[in-house]
């Protein structure tokens, strides 16, 4: 969620600058995504709050309140500056149908002037990335973004009567989005409705039958809801409408806080339409979220943690988030304990262990010192990694290079759903993917450096739904050859329960990219008095080989006749930016002639 | 003459992998090992992921097709048989945590390498398939403390005395506290892998009484190691089944 720092100042003038605020998101909070400072001076934090928090820090008021707990600032309560306006006797009636609905806030206000957005709700919009569509809608948008909870507006006179009706939707039923998307609902979808027609898809998305337009409207319905999460995250699912509100709704919000939203979206109505004429809300709220209390020990909190924190450090904790607690009377066994007050909107707080993360992520994991745990019984083996080191070491031995390849083919027992065109099903065998692994491999045996190219591979194929098995096979130029690895190892010895190869310990080492152009091989035979090193040979061709030389020159064939000695080494050229001719290769092979030439060899 | 080839060359993820394994088996953890084609339950449901909550976004699912009526019927067990590729490596850990409790360990520790899923767009850093270790530890006295101990060793240990570990604030279902793992690695801090301490919801689904036993969870990328310390600039590289990249 994108983050305003000045309009987080709103709630909090004293927060440290910006600069510094990344660091107390990133060790107390959640992983910053971006901060991007804009032109205005203003900067925007990009915020992955995570899911457990979604209930009450898709805001601004809530990342707000949350800094002035880490940071021990005061939090500006903005209630008391909403204008709360003068309001009349309505005629409105709101009638709630379905258990999906928790809570339905409604108020109409009349005399609206629709229009342009003033320039601080224009400038906040746009900070956080969102457009400015006319007062009302920017209303509803400015509350989402400040306090965390969804409204809407609808036009009054486009209702069928004045009665909201919150229902399951008609199988078959059809709306349009406002987004211009024409759905069929199903009776899994609740709606907001009047007593003739669909006019939103409930916490999801509203529709045009009574969209607000600026030339008509002049009456409008405020609506602050509260809906079951898994009703609208089935429902924006399926419809694929992934809406800010969806976001929300999905991830469950306390019903509480329409109330607040209420009063903030109406005085920010009245700011914008200060002629308007306010009726009274009308507040359905069958079953109110009970308040909640949570007692946990000293000794909850510093047993997980592995912590030392007194019973003063974890009070101060609680003291700067403003939690109302009580030290429990007891003692003992448990050591100190707590009780508090559960925040409505913090419907992530259930039991101890969500104390112990609350007060451990706010003293800051950085301050609790690692320890080596010391475990008294030697961990048994396991069976199959046993096998897995015997069957590589008598691989590896015996020449055989180790390859992994993938478990998605064209064709077999097994079908994914949604699997991509041709790898829709899993391997039953590692041969037909070691095969094509040992084509490639010896085409590009002269890269490699060898002739006879050898390789293996361990794995899993599922030829059925409950036929898991580890199997391994190997390719050479006798074709392939595959078995189960139980099977495979039965006669081998079974070696220690880990094999550490010696090259990890060549932790300096560095990956060589390889080039995608094809390479070239040119071999060089060359008569040299007896007594002379091939190196000498290989040394030039290196030497005048150039950078387009892939790998060191190769000694394949010697021989001595009289008082001669034949060398042949192979050379391997390739680029990694273009696929090599002879133009490139000729002048290189002419210079190591003559080079040979002025040694006083003879080419063969 | 041909020139033979004397000792085959090791697959880059094989040598982390022995790597990992021994230094966690000096630890005390035993290696185990699970399916990677596993079910609904222990790939979710156990580790307190429940349907229809936002926490099962994080994961891109390949799930075995079936027909509507197959799955209802799957899922209809008591715990859901519905098969599906591992998303994690947690799915063993959690199958090691119940079996240990079937034989009245009160303590255990248990460290997994294996293959999973996740269904994604593929490119120079993401991959359909990839490594992932998963490592838990049990007992009466089991702390955060000691997750970071034994993670700071890990990764100093392969990574090089010279690297830093740190732990942040993070949310995954089956922990909490749930933490975040990042390592320093020539100066640059990168993300490895999330933890925690294993949720009171999981060790019940494990058979065990969560008042009396706790423990930590961790699961990291495996493929990130040697990408990360020999510079692997391609994650596809790895399952291509090309020796070229066996540099190690």
């Amino acid at each position: 969620m994108k983050i305003s720092y000045n309009w987080l100042k709103w709630y909090v003038p004293e927060v440290v600058v910006a600069n510094k605020l990344a660091d107390v998101f990133t060790y107390h909070l959640c992983e910053v995504e971006s901060v991007e400072t804009m032109l205005d001076g203003d900067t925007i934090f990009d915020l992955n709050i995570l899911p457990n928090r979604a209930h009450d820090l898709l805001s601004h008021q809530g990342v707000a309140r949350e800094l002035s707990g880490q940071l021990g600032i005061k939090f500006q309560d903005p209630t008391s500056l909403y204008k709360i306006p003068a309001s009349t006797p309505t005629k409105l009636a709101v009638d709630i149908q379905t258990p999906n609905c928790r809570r339905y806030m409604a108020r109409i206000v009349r005399g609206v002037k629709i229009g342009p957005s003033p320039e601080w709700v224009v400038k906040h919009l746009a900070s956080i990335g969102q457009r400015s569509i006319n007062n009302v809608v920017d209303a509803t948008n400015i509350v989402l973004f400040d306090c965390g909870q969804p409204t809407h507006a609808f036009d009054a006179k486009k209702l069928f009567s004045e009665k909201i009706v919150v229902r399951q939707a008609n199988e078959d039923e059809t709306m349009t989005t406002l987004d211009d998307k024409h759905v069929t609902l199903k009776p899994t979808d609740m709606v907001i409705a009047d007593e003739s027609e669909v006019l939103a898809l409930a916490g999801v998305k509203g529709g045009t039958n009574a969209e607000v337009d600026d030339e008509h409207t002049t009456d409008i319905v405020l609506e602050v809801a509260n809906f079951d999460p898994v009703s609208v995250r089935k429902t924006a699912r399926r419809l694929n409408i992934l809406t800010d509100a969806a976001k929300r709704f999905e991830n469950d919000l306390s019903p509480e806080h329409c109330a607040y939203a209420m009063r903030e979206l109406s005085a920010t109505i009245l700011e914008m339409c200060p002629d308007a004429k306010f009726e009274d809300v009308v507040d359905v709220y069958p079953k109110p979220q009970e308040p909640r209390t949570l007692t946990f020990s000293l000794l909850d909190v510093n047993k997980k943690l592995g912590s030392n924190l007194s019973i003063g450090e974890v009070e101060a904790i609680l003291h700067r988030y403003g939690y109302q607690f009580t030290r429990e009377p007891w003692a003992g066994e448990k050591g100190e304990g707590i009780t508090l007050v559960v925040p409505a909107l913090r419907l992530d707080l259930i039991g101890p262990h969500d104390m112990v993360e609350e007060i451990g992520r706010i003293y800051g994991y950085e301050n609790i010192a690692p320890v080596i745990p010391t475990v008294a019984h030697a961990p048994k083996e396991n069976a199959q990694y046993v096998q897995m080191c015997a069957a590589r070491d008598r691989m590896l031995a015996d020449g055989y290079s180790e390859v992994m390849t993938y478990a998605f083919t064209k064709k077999g027992g097994v079908e994914v759903a949604r699997g991509a065109k041709g790898k829709e099903f899993l391997r039953t065998n590692l041969s037909d993917g070691l095969k094509t692994a040992y084509e490639l491999n010896r085409l590009n045996a002269p890269l490699l450096g060898h002739d006879d190219t050898k390789i293996f591979e361990i794995g899993s194929v599922f030829p059925s739904l409950d036929g898991e098995e580890m199997h391994i096979a190997y390719a050479d130029k006798k074709g392939v050859v595959e078995s189960t690895l139980e099977a495979f190892t039965r006669e081998l010895p079974l070696a220690p329960s880990t094999h550490v190869s010696e090259s990890q310990k060549n932790g300096a080492k560095k990956f060589t990219p390889w080039s995608q152009y094809p390479f070239i091989t040119r071999d060089v035979a060359v008569w040299v008095p007896l007594g002379t090193e091939s190196t000498e040979l290989t040394t030039l061709c290196k030497k005048q080989g150039t950078e387009l030389l892939a790998l060191e020159p190769r000694l394949f064939d010697q021989f001595t006749k009289g008082d001669k000695t034949s060398f042949a080494v192979r050379l391997v050229f390739q680029s990694h930016a273009k696929t090599l001719t002879d133009d490139e290769i000729s002048p290189i092979m002419n210079a190591i002639s003559s080079a040979i030439k002025d040694k006083g060899w003879e080419a063969r | 003459m041909e020139t033979p080839n004397k000792g085959g060359t090791e697959h880059p993820i094989s040598i982390i992998r022995n790597q990992a394994y021994e230094i966690f088996a000096g630890m005390g953890f035993e290696i185990v090992a699970g399916p990677e084609l596993e079910n609904e339950w222990y790939c979710f449901d156990a580790l307190n992921m429940p349907k229809d909550h936002p926490s099962r976004d994080m994961q891109d699912t390949f799930w075995i097709k079936m027909s509507p009526d197959e799955i209802q019927k799957a899922q209809s067990a008591e715990r859901s048989t519905r098969p599906v590729m591992r998303t994690q490596v947690t799915a063993t850990t959690i199958r090691s945590l119940e079996k240990a409790q079937k034989e009245g360990r009160t303590s255990a520790a248990f460290i997994s390498v294996g293959k999973v899923y996740r269904n994604e767009a593929t490119d120079a850093t993401h991959e359909a398939q990839f490594f992932q270790m998963d490592g838990s530890m049990i007992g009466e006295n089991v702390t955060l403390a000691h997750l970071k101990g034994v993670l700071m060793a890990f990764y100093k240990k392969v990574l090089g005395e010279d690297s830093e570990v740190e732990i942040r604030p993070s949310f995954f279902p089956f922990v909490e506290p749930g933490i975040e793992i990042h390592a320093k690695f020539n100066g640059r801090w990168l993300e490895m892998g999330g933890g925690g301490m294993i949720h009171p919801t999981v060790l019940k689904n494990a058979g065990y009484d969560p008042e009396k036993i706790q423990g930590f969870a961790f699961g990291v990328g495996l493929d990130r190691i040697p990408i990360v310390k020999w510079g692997i600039t391609d994650i596809r590289y790895l399952y291509q089944g090309d020796l070229r990249l066996n540099q190690f």
